[in-house]
């Protein structure tokens, strides 16, 4: 239930003020092995969710390929599950209706849908809160469901924009071990951007850096430690202290240095 | 609710005890006992609820599909827009004359005019609503496999249907202006009988039977406003979480 993830020397752009042009990416290559937990950290900016987007073919690269299982990505497909910085969940359903949305539009009986639904509330804790409403759910709550929603889908590739940003740091840090547990048993691969470099290294079997303007890979840090991992572990510290350099040397942090006038914020 | 229709009802004594020619509560409420009596008030609701709900019932449809179309189509929409607002502020009853003279002085000419005047509205705030579903919950859709048909009906429609319910209310509102403007213009054009009443009162001079009929379209509109807009409001917004409903604690 995995498909690796290939992008060749992508280059993105948008159209920036007074109609230009402004590069979001270039020259990115990136591999992720099928099963992989890769992790894309930067600081904001440099086109991290550019980067998911062209995964999950909501835009097409301006230069380069980008392939999902060995073909080419040609639009938004069931195998490729976006999460969201905020959960998504549409207000008018029921808990038990948003996980159960993407199966129903993917032509899964009723039955089976029920079954899957209420076994992925089950998995992430939900099971209680199935008939209310996502205005009744804490931020965390929210974030379980929208977690068991794509789980639900049972894709091939799960991609993650920055998903527990907006969380309060308990919710997130039992939201990193669960997400641990949710991704061995399902075995999908998941590229997971984040701006937050204990949380990529926490999470990640491999943490790759970029920079900005325009987004670039700078760097790879392979995360060796055994699972699952919290962001207090001191090994946890020591690995994302190297990823801190690589960002440093590329003058992408500038928390030492404050700099007046630019963007650039990595949060250690 | 109470305390506010005795207040009304006592300004309305007030009025009618300073002007000779307005009919005060008590001989309103008795020629509406005696309209009550003889069938003429169900007579006059039951007609007007039939005339309302059929034009009505078309204008909504039309009004929201249109409206849908519009919201997914920006160049369409830009095309027709300034038109629909044109439509939209002008006075629909501007139609009654020209719909009575083309069509001829029939019921069906005078609900063709009420079911257009409304269209635009609801179109309008359907467009409107459509443009405001947050592109999150479209993407959403998106990466969950809705498409097309598909994502306008389940996800579209119902993050769209506060707005779409609101420009419902106000199509409801311009289609009773309209009906009433055609009775005012040619007697008994839809048929409901208040043209009849405004015809009498005309000759006579004598409003208690149009008071009394003002009531009768007073109880109905009320009737429809608490037991289908302010429930169909109250429910999308509570299970939206857009109700206060306090702190849990």
């Amino acid at each position: 239930m995995s498909a690796s993830v290939v992008l060749e020397d992508v280059a993105q752009a948008f159209s920036g003020p007074g109609g230009g042009t402004r590069l979001a990416l270039d020259g990115v290559s990136l591999e992720v092995a099928a099963g992989e937990f890769a992790c894309v950290v930067g600081p904001s900016g440099c086109g991290k969710s550019t980067l998911l987007d062209l995964v999950a073919g909501h835009t097409r690269p301006l230069r380069g390929s980008v392939a999902v299982g060995g073909a080419p990505v040609a639009g938004p497909g069931a195998d490729r599950v976006m999460v969201f910085q905020e959960p998504a969940l549409f207000p008018w359903l029921s808990v038990a209706d948003n996980v159960g949305f993407g199966l129903k539009q993917t032509g899964v009986s009723a039955g089976e849908r029920a079954a899957a639904v209420s076994h992925w509330l089950a998995r992430v804790g939900l099971a209680e809160a199935a008939a209310l409403h996502p205005h009744q759910l804490s931020g965390g709550m929210r974030q379980r469901a929208a977690l068991a929603r794509a789980f639900a889908m049972r894709p091939q590739v799960l991609l993650m924009d920055e998903p527990f940003s907006a969380l309060d740091a308990p919710a997130r840090d039992r939201l990193h071990v669960d997400l641990q547990d949710l991704w061995a048993e399902a075995g999908t691969t998941v590229v997971f951007v984040t701006h937050n470099v204990r949380e990529a290294v926490a999470l990640g079997d491999r943490v790759v850096v970029l920079a900005s303007g325009p987004g670039r890979v700078i760097g790879e840090v392979e995360v060796g430690l055994r699972r699952p991992r919290v962001v207090e572990s001191t090994t946890v510290v020591g690995l994302a202290q190297e990823v801190r350099r690589l960002l440093d040397a590329a003058d992408q942090l500038g928390i030492g240095t404050p700099r007046v006038g630019r963007d650039g914020h990595v949060v250690i | 609710m109470g305390v506010v229709g005795l207040v009304l009802l006592g300004a309305w004594a007030l009025a009618g005890a300073m002007a000779d020619a307005l009919p005060g509560p008590g001989a309103t409420l008795a020629e509406l006992a005696a309209m009550a009596g003889d069938g003429r008030a169900l007579s006059i609701g039951w007609r007007v609820a039939a005339f309302m709900g059929g034009c009505f019932a078309a204008a909504a449809a039309a009004g929201v599909a249109l409206g849908l179309v519009l919201g997914a189509h920006p160049a369409l929409d830009r095309g027709a827009s300034p038109y629909l607002a044109a439509l939209q502020a002008m006075p629909t009853s501007m139609w009654v004359p020209v719909a009575a003279i083309v069509l001829g002085t029939s019921p069906w000419s005078l609900a063709a005019v009420v079911s257009v005047g409304a269209m635009p509205a609801i179109m309008l705030a359907t467009r409107t609503a459509v443009k405001n579903v947050p592109p999150l919950l479209l993407r959403a859709g998106r990466t969950f496999g809705a498409r097309g048909w598909g994502l306008m009906r389940q996800v579209t429609l119902p993050a769209a249907l506060p707005g779409i319910v609101t420009g419902l209310e106000l199509g409801w509102s311009i289609a009773f202006r309209c009906l009433v403007a055609g009775e005012i213009f040619s007697g008994a054009l839809s048929g409901t009988g208040i043209g009849d009443v405004i015809f009498r009162s005309r000759e006579s001079g004598d409003l208690t039977e149009m008071m009394a009929t003002i009531l009768i379209v007073l109880a109905f509109t009320m009737t429809v406003d608490r037991l289908v807009f302010a429930r169909a409001q109250h429910r999308l917004r509570s299970s939206r979480g857009l109700v206060d409903a306090g702190l849990p604690h």
